[in-house]
Formats: C-alpha cells, structure tokens, sequence
C-alpha cells in the first residue's frame, strides 16, 4: 500500500499551482465583477490546461485521473468561479465530442476548445428537472437526417458565452432513461438561444443561464453516442464529474482551514492568540481530520479510475463527503474569523459563498447517499452473503 | 550558441525558517521553489536560443528536491538539466559552490552563462562572479538588458543613478537582475515533457574534484550560528485629534527614530 502521489503528479500539481497563482491572483475580482475571466481563460488555453485529459495528438497531455482532480483541487483554492468554468472546458463540456464527435465537429470544436478559443458545455438541467435524468423534457425528434431539439435548460455554466453545447434531450420520453441522447448544438444554430441569466451567490464570474431550443434543427451526425445508449454514456461521465468535484470541493477545504490557521494564530483574545483556545482547536483538529479523509476518499476515487475499475459509488462518496467537508470548513472558518467572516476584505465569506455551489453538480448529497446505499444493499443481499 | 543556467532551489518565500541546535541548523519547511533571480537568468537564455539557435543546459547544486526546479527549467523550455547531487557537495559557501558549477560548466564549451544575481535564502550574491573567476570569463553583474550579436554581447545594468552599458567578448557570465525580462509560465506540454525527463546527478568525481574541495571541506566560510532578527515592535497608535496625531508622528519619526 503506498499513498503517496507519485513524483510526477506531484510535479504537475506544483506547476498547476503556480501557474495559478501567477495567472489568477484576482480571485477577489472574479468574484466581484461577477464576469467570465476571458482573459485567464484564454491564457490556460494557450498553455494547454484544456486538453489535461486528452492524448497528446489533438492538443493534450494525456493525464489520469488523479491528475485532472489535483488540478481541480489547485483551482479550486484559487477561484471557485475560474474552476467552475476550467472544469466545464476540460471534461463535461468537451467529452462527449471527444468520445463520439465526428472528425469535422473534433476539428471545429473539440480542439479549438482545447486552445481556448472556443468555449464549451453541458446541458442537462432543467427547470423542472435536476437529478431526475429520466424525466428530462427537452426533445430530440428526428425528421429524415436531422434532429429537432426543442426544450428549455437551466443553471447551465458558461451558457450566457458557450460556443458549442452538449445538450441532453430525450428521443423517446416512455422510456425515461433509455430515451436519453446527448446532441451537439453550436452556437448560431436558427432556434437556440440563452435566456435568463442566473445571478448567484456562488461561483461567481462563472455565468449561468438558461438555455433555449426552439425547433433547434441539427444534423443527425450531432447525435453524440449510440442509440439507447445513454445511460451508459451518462455513467461513464458521472463517475469523473464527481471526482473531479470532490477535487473542488478539497481544494476549497484547505483554502479555507489555511485562512482559518492563520486567523486562530493571529487574532488574540483575552491576551493569547485565539489558536491557544481549546474551542478553537477543536475546529482546528476536526477540520484538518474530515480534510484528509476527504483527500483520502477523492484520490482513491480517482485512482480506482486510473486502474480501470467501477467507480461509482467510490466516486459518489468522495464527492458527497467532500464537498459536505468543504461546507463544514468555510463555516468553521467564518466563526473562527467572528464578525470579519461575513467581512468582504477577507476570503473566507468568498469560501463560505462558494462552498454551496458544490452541493448540486453531479448529484446532491441526498441522491448520492440513495446510491451508495442502494449499491450496499444490492452487493450484500443476504444471499450474497457467505 | 551554447547557453548555460546556474540555477538553485530555495525555500518558498512563505516557508516557514526555524532556528534550531542552538543556533547551528535550520530547519526549513519543505516547500521549495525555483530562486527567484535565476527565472529572469532561464528565461533570458531561452529568449536568446529562440533568436539565435542553440541549446539552453541547466544546472543546479542541490538534494534531490533540487530535480523540481530543474525540471521547472525544463518545462519552461531547457533542453537538457544536471544535477550535482553528493553528500559531499552539503553545507558549501559561495566559492565551494561556484568551483564545483564551474565545473560542471566547463564538461562542454559553452557561450553565455547566466544566472540570478543572488539566491533568496542566503543573498550573498558571490557565486555568479566566482564562477566567471574559476573560469576565466568575464563577469557582467545584475543585467537588466542584454543584446547579442556577432560572439559579442551588450549588457546594461543598473548603476546609482544611471544605466551602465557594457560590451564584452563572448564567452561571458551574468547575473540577472529583477527587470530583465518577465519569465514565463510553462505550457503543459512543456509540463509533460519534464515529467518524462532524465535528469543526469553528476558527483565530485565526475567534476574531477575530490570531496575535500566541495561542500563544507571545501568552503572558506565558517557559518558560527544563525541569529533570529529581532522582533518588530508592535504597531503604536497614536490618539487624539488628527493634526494633533500627525504632529506627534512628524516628532516620532524625526526625533525619535531619526528616519526624517
């Protein structure tokens, strides 16, 4: 048993790390302005941040998945509005093309995306529907070699300054979840449009919106996957989605128990830094504690991937426990930092804002805990049991 | 044109430095980080390999954390690095150091070689000169400019008050000072690349010294003990009304501290 990361990741995630710092030092301002930082986002393009997870011969580097996590952690200590946009580009807005776009859409999306110069997402939620995949309104209805997409979608990243869209619609609404498909719209396509844009508490400077299809008619060769085939598909990216947002919510944790350390060891009270208070120490030791247990948790999800093993319900845990952790830390955080927690000189009432943002993408806490013990109950039936 | 990086990993400038043994050792937080004047060193060399040709070669004293700042060079864009790594080269000064990098400078000819005008740990500033001395090279300290041309180099360095420009034959050492230029970020793929790369570590052997010239054996200077800095006072608040503050402050300043 080893868990240590290996010399390259940890190579990498230095060089993320400071990449980071020197490109992003105005997380303030992101969160301020509440405007996608086209900027930063076209310098990661340019040194090839987007292409992490693809091989090297369409622009990427070709990283595991422990890698891709260390990098979501990195920018998540950061910005969480910088992650939020980051993590779109480089997984949910770009796989399915990489996995089942044709060359020409590869070409004209995929890796000038990868660049930076175009920008990428996913659309699945909508007004009425969240987690509930399977009861998904937005249709899909081929008519000769085309698909008309007509729907709504909502709390969409990067949707106000998409360039290209994956959108989950259904073929066949019987069928719930076997009706599912993923379809490529571009932006400028007659009948897709954004809607109202969301203004949120979290994430801020990654802009959310509502999506539009109205009688949206693309090629049939925009249908990105194979027919009945998308529950597969949607398992497959959901094991990474969480992940990778166990990632955020980890970097998240140590961004805001470092800002908690350093307030306990230089605020004092009562004569003594307010860090010598046995009350404070107990946030102190109960933070770092539930942190390295979510570190434990998200990399080992990360790396059952990299072995090539299920990981689902591993994966459902990390992002559960770790973003529940991330929550937990920025409010400790805040009641370390008293009143300046809510003050907006200091990061932590960013932290405590951003923490929430984590809660939703990728299941809720409620739905993961449904699977995890589903999953348990179904692998330890009593007649499983020796 | 051959280019030569004298590089040295430090401390993070936010890791935390204690003073232990009485005063004999440090104990430093492991983060460490590329010296900050040997970046502008690196990225003047492989500003001057993109307009004239060449090949940029880095090489650093060091344990071997020290591979991370090498390999920091190399995803920048270095195409070779080496690693003088040996129990024996532990604990030198600026002139033990600088015989052993000039060295390993000298196993292949070479045209410029550059680093940082100081390390931040120890600010002494002595290596870069002494490895021109060693080598026989003229030295060029705290570049701020540097042109090239013709096996001949411009440099232009910060004097009090004015700019000095200097013209010297090539081969040449400098040191490079805040100003020369912006370092760059690395790409990835320069990332990737680093991962992957062999880091030769060369020992006093293959430098042709004998241990007792490296490191502590070697060195001409005796460290007696680390002291502390003292303490800064705390801040003082000064009360009353504003011009009255402020006058007192004047009088502090001037009379008291005698910094006006």
């Amino acid at each position: 048993m080893d868990f240590r990361l290996t010399e390259t990741q940890r190579f990498f995630r230095e060089q993320a790390s400071q990449t980071l710092t020197r490109l992003a030092p105005k997380a303030e301002d992101i969160d301020r302005a509440d405007e996608f930082p086209l900027d930063v986002f076209r310098k990661l393009g340019k040194l090839g941040y987007y292409g992490i997870r693809y091989p090297a011969e369409i622009g990427g580097m070709g990283a595991d998945c422990v890698t891709f996590t260390l990098l979501a952690e990195e920018i998540a200590r950061v910005s969480m509005g910088l992650a939020a946009v980051v993590t779109m580009q480089c997984l949910m807005g770009t796989d399915f093309i990489y996995h089942f776009g044709t060359e020409a859409q590869k070409e004209r999306c995929l890796i000038p995306a990868i660049r930076g110069e175009k920008i990428a997402t996913i659309a699945f939620t909508e007004p009425d529907c969240g987690s509930d995949l399977g009861s998904i309104r937005t249709r899909a209805v081929k008519d000769g070699r085309t698909y008309v997409i007509t729907g709504r979608k909502m709390w969409i990243t990067n949707g106000p300054v998409a360039d290209f869209v994956t959108v989950a619609a259904t073929t066949d609404p019987a069928k719930r979840l076997g009706g599912l498909g993923f379809f490529l719209v571009e932006k400028g396509t007659p009948g897709f449009s954004v809607g109202q844009k969301i203004g949120k508490i979290s994430a801020r400077g990654a802009n959310t919106a509502e999506l539009i299809f109205d009688g949206c008619r693309i090629p049939e060769e925009n249908f990105l996957g194979r027919e009945g085939k998308g529950p597969e598909h949607l398992n497959n990216i959901l094991g990474e989605i969480r992940t990778m947002i166990a990632g955020l919510g980890l970097g998240l944790s140590k961004a805001s128990f470092a800002a908690g350390l350093k307030y306990a060891g230089e605020r004092e009270a009562f004569g003594r830094t307010i860090g010598s208070f046995e009350l404070i120490q107990e946030k102190i030791a109960e933070m770092e504690m539930r942190i390295k247990a979510s570190e434990f948790l998200t990399y080992y999800a990360a790396w059952l991937r990299d072995s090539g093993a299920s990981t689902g319900k591993e994966a459902a845990m990390a992002k559960l426990y770790s973003t529940e952790t991330a929550c937990f830390v920025a409010d400790e955080v805040t009641r370390i930092h008293g009143a300046y927690g809510i003050a907006e000189e200091f990061p932590v009432q960013r932290y405590f804002r951003d923490a929430r943002f984590l809660l939703f993408g990728g299941g809720t806490s409620e739905i993961l805990k449904t699977l995890i013990a589903r999953d348990t109950l179904k692998r330890n039936r009593p007649s499983a049991v020796i | 044109m051959n280019i030569v990086v004298l590089a040295k990993q430090v401390p993070d400038a936010e890791a935390l430095i204690e003073i232990t043994s009485e005063g004999r050792e440090l104990l430093i937080e492991q983060k460490f980080a590329m010296n900050f004047f040997d970046e502008f060193a690196l990225e003047e060399a492989l500003r001057i390999k993109e307009r004239h040709g060449g090949r940029v070669s880095v090489i650093t004293m060091g344990t071997g954390k020290a591979t991370e700042a090498l390999r920091t060079a190399i995803a920048m864009g270095a195409d070779a690095a080496f690693l003088l790594d040996d129990e024996a080269f532990l604990q030198g000064d600026g002139y033990s150091t600088a015989l052993a990098l000039s060295r390993a400078v000298s196993k292949e000819a070479c045209d410029i070689i550059l680093c940082g005008r100081q390390a931040v740990d120890d600010d002494r500033g002595e290596v870069g000169p002494m490895v021109a001395q060693f080598l026989g090279l003229p030295h060029v300290g705290a570049v701020l400019k540097l042109d090239i041309a013709d096996g001949l180099a411009v440099a232009e360095s910060a004097i009090e008050g004015a700019t000095e420009v200097i013209e010297v034959d090539l081969p040449a050492v400098f040191t490079a000072q805040k100003g020369l230029n912006e370092p760059r970020v690395p790409m990835i793929t320069g990332v990737m690349k680093a991962m992957k790369a062999q880091i030769p570590r060369l020992t006093p052997a293959d430098l042709g010294l004998e241990p007792a010239q490296v490191g502590e054996r070697g060195a001409k200077v005796t460290i007696g003990r680390y002291i502390a800095p003292s303490r800064k006072p705390p801040v003082r608040l000064i009360a009353g009304e504003p011009a009255e503050a402020a006058r007192e402050a004047i009088r502090i300043l001037t009379d008291v501290e005698r910094v006006l």
